[in-house]
């Protein structure tokens, strides 16, 4: 039976730690309004730039260059993914999500032949690729910090993945990330950011985009802009997918520290019941001691 | 008088969404001012003066963009630019030695900087459409 002082010394302990996880929590829950602000910010402009891009997609020919980004290299061979993951660790299940999800993803292509390679961003999906597939990785990018950098830290990502593709060192490129859905729910995501997949945003708001294209003036003209639109539009979709993921890890973290608090919480309501029990326990031993001893003077 | 609607949006927020009487766009082959009722256009953008007008053709905010994007509607205008500041914000002596500094280095991208910053002094100096 544990002595009183052992208890006590594991209460104190607990309690500690759910100082801790509370003022996580908190931490956490204003980091997160302030990066949901930050993504909701970036929003008008991803989708203008997006509607812009589907209006003149149809007008790419097949072509060499920037237009590659759009139409492909013609081949499916070479893959690079990206995970993209937190720098910190307790979040629950963020960072181990995404870093299964790329595993799962990584070994189903090299099933089929495909050649994969790996840019993790964020501390936690590069030091686990470190681990099982380090010759993969190409190129790994941490403390981008992208609440406070803003911009220029995607520009990075994305000036280093069109360097790679024109280069011809890949074919496409998927991003694994956290979509943001709410402050306690996030969602593991697959998106292809090379060449660039206009379907799914072209056909919601078709309509508009196909009496739009007929009617534009483009000045200088519709191949310049698409040139000058595209690399744009990978650098704002890195920053997008970058801010997601900064506000689902706040989320994340503030949900797990909620979680953790109130797991402290029972266990400490747990030990002090043993704690009162246990001393009730010593003290009805000793009265029990003290009358068999006087009842057998 | 008509108005139209203008919206400066850069990456990281919405600078400027209000009703205006006219815009004047820093486009790739030209200024070109923008009033209520302009044909539709899509425009890419040099790095340049943005200058927002009331409907009495008073100059109400002038901004330096580094490039970007401008789409006209004849109810609307929307320019997606890099980077925004506004020319007040500006200073001569921050932006003079950004110019020293880029043009010790000799990248790629520190020309295309330089470009950028060279043409965001010349916007400062300049006052051309100030007064219409």
């Amino acid at each position: 039976m544990p002595s009183l002082k052992d208890i006590k010394t594991q209460i104190n302990s607990v309690v500690s730690t759910k100082k801790i996880t509370t003022a996580m929590k908190m931490v956490a829950a204003s980091k997160l309004r302030r990066s949901q602000e930050k993504a909701v910010a970036a929003r008008p402009y991803s989708s203008r730039l997006e509607e812009m891009l589907s209006s003149l997609a149809s007008s790419a020919a097949s072509g060499e260059g920037i237009i590659k980004l759009l139409t492909g290299t013609g081949n499916d061979q070479n893959y690079i993914v990206v995970p993209v993951s937190a720098d910190r660790g307790l979040c629950g299940g963020f960072n181990s999500s995404i870093n299964r999800e790329t595993f799962k993803l990584v070994k189903s292509l090299e099933k089929d032949g495909k050649n994969v390679q790996l840019m993790p961003v964020g501390k936690k999906s590069r030091d686990f690729f470190n681990r099982v597939m380090k010759d993969q990785i190409v190129e790994s990018f941490i403390d981008l910090n992208v609440s406070n950098t803003g911009y220029e830290s995607a520009l990075n990502v994305s000036n280093k993945l069109q360097d790679l593709y024109f280069n011809g060192k890949f074919d496409k490129c998927i991003l694994v990330f956290n979509k943001f859905i709410s402050a306690i729910s996030q969602d593991v995501t697959q998106q292809q950011l090379i060449p660039l997949d206009v379907s799914e945003s072209s056909t919601e708001d078709k309509e508009d985009s196909n009496d739009a294209k007929t009617i534009y003036d483009y000045e200088p003209d519709e191949e310049t802009i698409l040139k000058d639109l595209l690399p744009k539009n990978v650098s704002i979709q890195i920053f997008k997918v970058l801010l997601e993921s900064d506000a689902g890890e706040h989320g994340a973290r503030m949900a797990a520290m909620d979680n953790a608090t109130r797991n402290a919480g029972e266990m400490i309501d747990g030990l002090t019941l043993k704690y009162n029990r246990t001393r009730q326990a010593f003290i009805t031993k000793e009265l029990i001691e003290i009358i068999s001893g006087a009842e057998s003077i | 008088m008509a108005t139209i609607s203008f919206d400066l949006v850069s990456p990281e927020n919405l600078i400027f969404n209000d009703e205006v009487g006219m815009i004047i766009v820093p486009g790739k082959d030209g200024d070109f001012g923008v009033l209520p009722g302009h044909s539709k256009v899509m425009s890419s953008l040099r790095p340049g003066r943005v200058m927002v007008y009331g409907e009495d053709k008073n100059l109400l905010k002038s901004f330096f963009v580094s490039g970007g994007f401008a789409e006209v509607n004849p109810e609307k205008c929307i320019v997606l630019a890099e980077s925004v500041d506004e020319i007040h914000s500006l200073e001569k002596s921050a932006i003079e030695k950004e110019i020293q500094d880029l043009e010790s280095q000799d990248t790629e991208n520190a020309k295309e900087q330089l470009f950028i910053v060279k043409a965001k002094l010349e916007s400062l100096s300049t006052s051309f459409y100030e007064k219409i």
